[in-house]
């Protein structure tokens, strides 16, 4: 009996104390952002006490979670549809946080010079039309590269992925064929090639498959020392993915609409990179319980100044300052 | 005769060796995946993996303090709920669902059949009754999906150790006035107590490294867990997260959290095998 009681007390202390911890708020979705947001919400639980718990578990189910009511907030590295807005009972407002850059990462035995490519090659990688590294449309762009007579495997997400929205909005702008056979979306039926789950999972599965081709954000290449290719923009030059491309890709948007929706793929500019996006936290216009929306409210404060100078060493680009001005006045509209 | 003597010689060697064979895989498989575990946990394992929290996405350091008390707090649950119920059922199994009885063939029936249930299958049906109506991912809702798991193994488990209690012992108990109550409360229960608590033991062993019942139940944490209504972080989603991604570092921590929580079943393991041989539990089969 008295062990019994022991245990039982011993059990309402621990409740106790798991229940006096402060306040968490739960967000999840893109991954391509994740390594940036968990880096700001470190920093801001450090200055504050807010703890943001973030699972990078893709954009998709980050906006089925959020339409769900799981999660306090979101994020996409797509803007949501408008049916998408309105299957959720408060209405989202998007907040661009900063930009990044879609990268095709590969792994070629033996091949350690950058290599390039162009929107349609690529677009034919990923139809399955070119199937060897040696195929002479990669090698017109690539002389004095000697790429080997290896079978390209093409490595994709698997789940539904805003990293993958930007991707074919990209090669739909590029490659008719690709925008009549497989077209634009977070979750494409994919002609050929291995599904990998979040930006990690298809840079893990490129690192280990010789061979491999896959696209994940910019900082997933840098962080693991993979290589990743110069991609052909609109201007006709070839441009290495860097902050640089990525700054000049948001410089060259005409302007930013009213509700931040929007699409900078293959955008004008001799620097641009090619394949650049906005991402996107979407966060409920209403936040009824008070120390939550203080809490959310404020980290978007921090993040559009402070939080901004973290951008560049992870290879993001931060906002425009016109952008940033526009989004500071969308705080006042939370609820 | 003798071409038949050895023949049948033969058969027997052939066969001894083909049983002495795969003896010797299923043995060596452990002790391979083991070895392998603590050749690569024991050099990725060290002080700030217990006292830290995980780092952002590719980040070197940090541990995961949060998923080892996380773990521990849904097999809390699991069992608070499971073991119990699990217990229960198989005294009734055991006591009262004789042979002709159609509620108990019925019972017994669907318990196997809920053992055989995909585990990710338990957490999608976890997720639709706890999740989605509450708006929250939580550590309940974790144990909630695995003690779904645990009812199964621990009713199976009990009722067949009770039904090992010799007859006379329960005949003695009725004999000296005892109602049926007592009998199985005071005589059959703790004469088969031994063998019930390792049959527990190795049912939490095996619902604590599951994974497919938490993704989307307890769901992960990056932080402390604000309360048992909040979604926590566990051992075998983070070695999942961990083991997919790209990074030398986050591979480290993922043969880590294998080795810790491979060493937390074997404790229990031990336990079992201890509570089971120490006393005197009537022998068993």
């Amino acid at each position: 009996m008295k062990r019994i009681y022991c245990a039982a007390s011993l059990v309402s202390l621990l409740f106790a104390g798991l229940a006096s911890a402060a306040e968490t708020i739960n967000a999840a979705g893109a991954s391509f952002p994740a390594p940036i947001y968990q880096k700001w919400f470190e920093e801001y639980k450090a200055k504050t006490g807010v703890a943001i718990n973030y699972q990078g578990n893709g954009s998709s189910a980050g906006i089925k979670l959020l339409t769900d009511g799981t999660v306090d907030f979101a994020a996409s590295d797509v803007p949501m549809t408008d049916d998408q807005i309105k299957a959720v009972k408060i209405k989202p407002l998007h907040f661009p946080t900063v930009l990044g850059a879609v990268v095709l990462t590969y792994n070629i035995p033996g091949v350690t010079a950058d290599v390039q490519l162009s929107g349609p090659t690529i677009a034919d990688i990923y139809l399955g039309a070119i199937t060897k590294w040696n195929d002479p449309r990669i090698a017109a762009d690539n002389k004095g590269i000697k790429l080997p007579a290896t079978d390209i495997v093409v490595v994709h997400r698997s789940d539904g992925s805003g990293t993958t929205g930007i991707f074919t909005d990209y090669l739909a702008k590029v490659s008719p064929a690709w925008e009549k056979k497989v077209g634009r979306g977070n979750s494409v039926q994919w002609p050929t090639g291995l599904g990998g789950a979040q930006n990690a999972g298809v840079a893990g599965l490129v690192k280990q498959t010789p061979g491999s081709i896959g696209y994940v954000e910019l900082i997933y290449a840098v962080q693991n020392k993979m290589g990743y290719a110069s991609v052909k923009n609109a201007a006709g030059k070839f441009v290495k993915p860097s902050f640089e491309g990525v700054t000049a890709a948001a410089a060259g948007m005409k302007e930013m609409p009213e509700d931040f929706r929007v699409s900078i793929a293959n955008g004008p500019g001799d620097k641009t990179y090619p394949i650049s996006s906005f991402t996107w936290m979407l966060i409920p216009s209403q936040i009824s319980d008070p120390a939550k929306k203080k809490a959310i409210t404020g980290f978007l404060t921090w993040m559009l100044t402070e939080g901004q100078k973290d951008a560049q060493a992870l290879s993001y680009a931060p906002l425009p300052p016109a952008v940033v001005a526009k989004e500071k006045k969308q705080i006042a509209l939370i609820k | 005769m003798t071409f038949r003597n050895a023949y049948r010689k033969a058969v027997n060697n052939v066969m001894l060796t083909l049983t002495g064979v795969c003896a010797v895989i299923t043995v060596s498989t452990l002790f391979i995946i083991l070895a392998y575990l603590v050749y690569n946990g024991g050099k990725s394992v060290n002080l700030d993996f217990f006292i830290k929290l995980p780092l952002g996405t590719g980040e070197t350091g940090g541990g995961m303090a949060n998923a080892i008390v996380g773990s521990g707090e849904i097999i809390l649950f699991a069992s608070l709920i499971g073991i119990p119920i699990g217990f229960f059922t198989g005294v009734y199994l055991s006591e009262w669902g004789g042979q002709g009885s159609v509620y108990s063939f019925v019972v017994r029936y669907m318990n196997d059949l809920l053992n055989g249930v995909p585990s990710i299958v338990i957490g999608i049906f976890a997720a639709t009754v706890l999740v989605k109506p509450l708006h929250h991912f939580s550590a309940i809702a974790g144990g909630f999906a695995l003690s779904l798991m645990l009812i199964p193994i621990t009713a199976k488990n009990t009722e067949q150790f009770l039904s090992e209690v010799p007859r006379a012992l329960r005949e003695g108990s009725y004999a000296l006035g005892a109602t049926k109550w007592r009998t199985i409360a005071s005589v059959v229960v703790p004469a088969a107590r031994k063998g019930i608590m390792t049959g527990i033991i190795l049912g939490v062993a095996r619902i604590s490294g599951e994974s497919a019942p938490l993704l989307f139940t307890s769901f992960n944490n990056q932080v402390w867990s604000n309360g048992i209504q909040d979604p926590v972080a566990s051992l075998p989603v983070m070695i999942y997260s961990h083991a997919i991604s790209p990074y030398d570092d986050w591979h480290r921590q993922a043969w880590a959290a294998g080795l810790v929580l491979l060493v937390l079943v074997l404790i229990a393991n031990i336990a079992a095998r201890l509570i089971l041989t120490r006393g005197s539990s009537p022998g068993r089969g």
